[in-house]
């Protein structure tokens, strides 16, 4: 979660980009790291509570390239 | 006569409390019966209708009062009828140079359990940001609802955005967006 400025540092700075909605969960919240990732069983759509529509959950390494890619493009819009 | 020597029961239509030689059984009602918060966890973006995971009650130095509310997939009963006070709110950070002119925070109750109106929002927007850093912005909204039956009378809350790539912050250690529920007083 972006504190001092915005740049993505965290997994789930990837993770809300990947899809939207409340698609994925944490076994511990508080310890937010990969192996605590789950889906989320329901999400909410259109006034209704449904089965998650995101099915499988991406690999380590999809997320972790998609924390460097948001940081990249931070970094190259600020000047890094 | 001393004013000691008053008895002050004479001034009172209930009971006298226990300092001014009364029995102190019912000489005060009770204050807060009920007070309770939650908040979302975890960040997500876009449109969430309704708010229906990564709820957790406050853990961090917080006690509730009373029973508390009891929360399942997002939809929250209350422990007891009443008059209830409800807040919720929270901040979205509106990503840079995204064109996102308003998110919707909205509270909704059902009086059937079934269909849900709303009866609280507010919103906040990304003031059209044109610049490459993320804007924050907060909002927050309050309502009073008259539960009269905890089996039919219940809350929810749904983010609308604007633009999907939006998000609404989430944190497991500090209140960032989340609800509070405090009943005020009998129905």
């Amino acid at each position: 979660m972006p504190e001092n400025n915005d740049r993505p540092k965290h997994i789930e700075d990837a993770l809300c980009q990947m899809h939207s909605n409340q698609w994925f969960t944490w076994t511990d919240s508080k310890n937010k790291i990969y192996a605590n990732l789950r889906l989320s069983a329901k999400v909410g759509i259109d006034g209704e509570i449904v089965d998650n529509p995101i099915t499988e959950l991406p690999t380590e390494s999809a997320v972790n390239a998609k924390l460097v890619e948001l940081q990249n493009a931070w970094d190259a819009a600020n000047g890094g | 006569m001393a004013l000691s020597k008053i008895d002050v029961a004479n001034m009172l239509t209930g009971v006298a409390p226990l300092a001014n030689g009364g029995t102190g059984a019912t000489s005060f009602t009770a204050g807060i019966t009920e007070a309770d918060q939650w908040r979302v966890t975890s960040t997500f973006t876009g449109d969430a209708n309704p708010v229906a995971s990564n709820w957790e009650r406050n853990d961090f130095n917080f006690d509730k009062i009373g029973t508390g509310m009891s929360e399942s997939s997002g939809i929250f009963t209350f422990p007891s009828t009443g008059i209830w006070e409800i807040k919720y709110g929270g901040v979205s950070q509106i990503g840079g140079n995204a064109q996102n002119r308003w998110n919707d925070w909205k509270i909704e109750a059902t009086t059937n359990n079934s269909s849900y109106n709303l009866i609280g929002a507010t919103g906040n927007s990304g003031a059209l940001s044109n610049t490459a850093n993320s804007q924050y912005s907060s909002a927050q909204s309050s309502v009073i609802f008259d539960v009269t039956n905890v089996s039919t009378h219940k809350v929810r809350f749904t983010i609308d955005v604007n633009d999907g790539s939006t998000s609404q912050m989430g944190a497991s250690t500090y209140q960032y967006h989340g609800a509070t529920f405090i009943r005020l007083g009998d129905t």
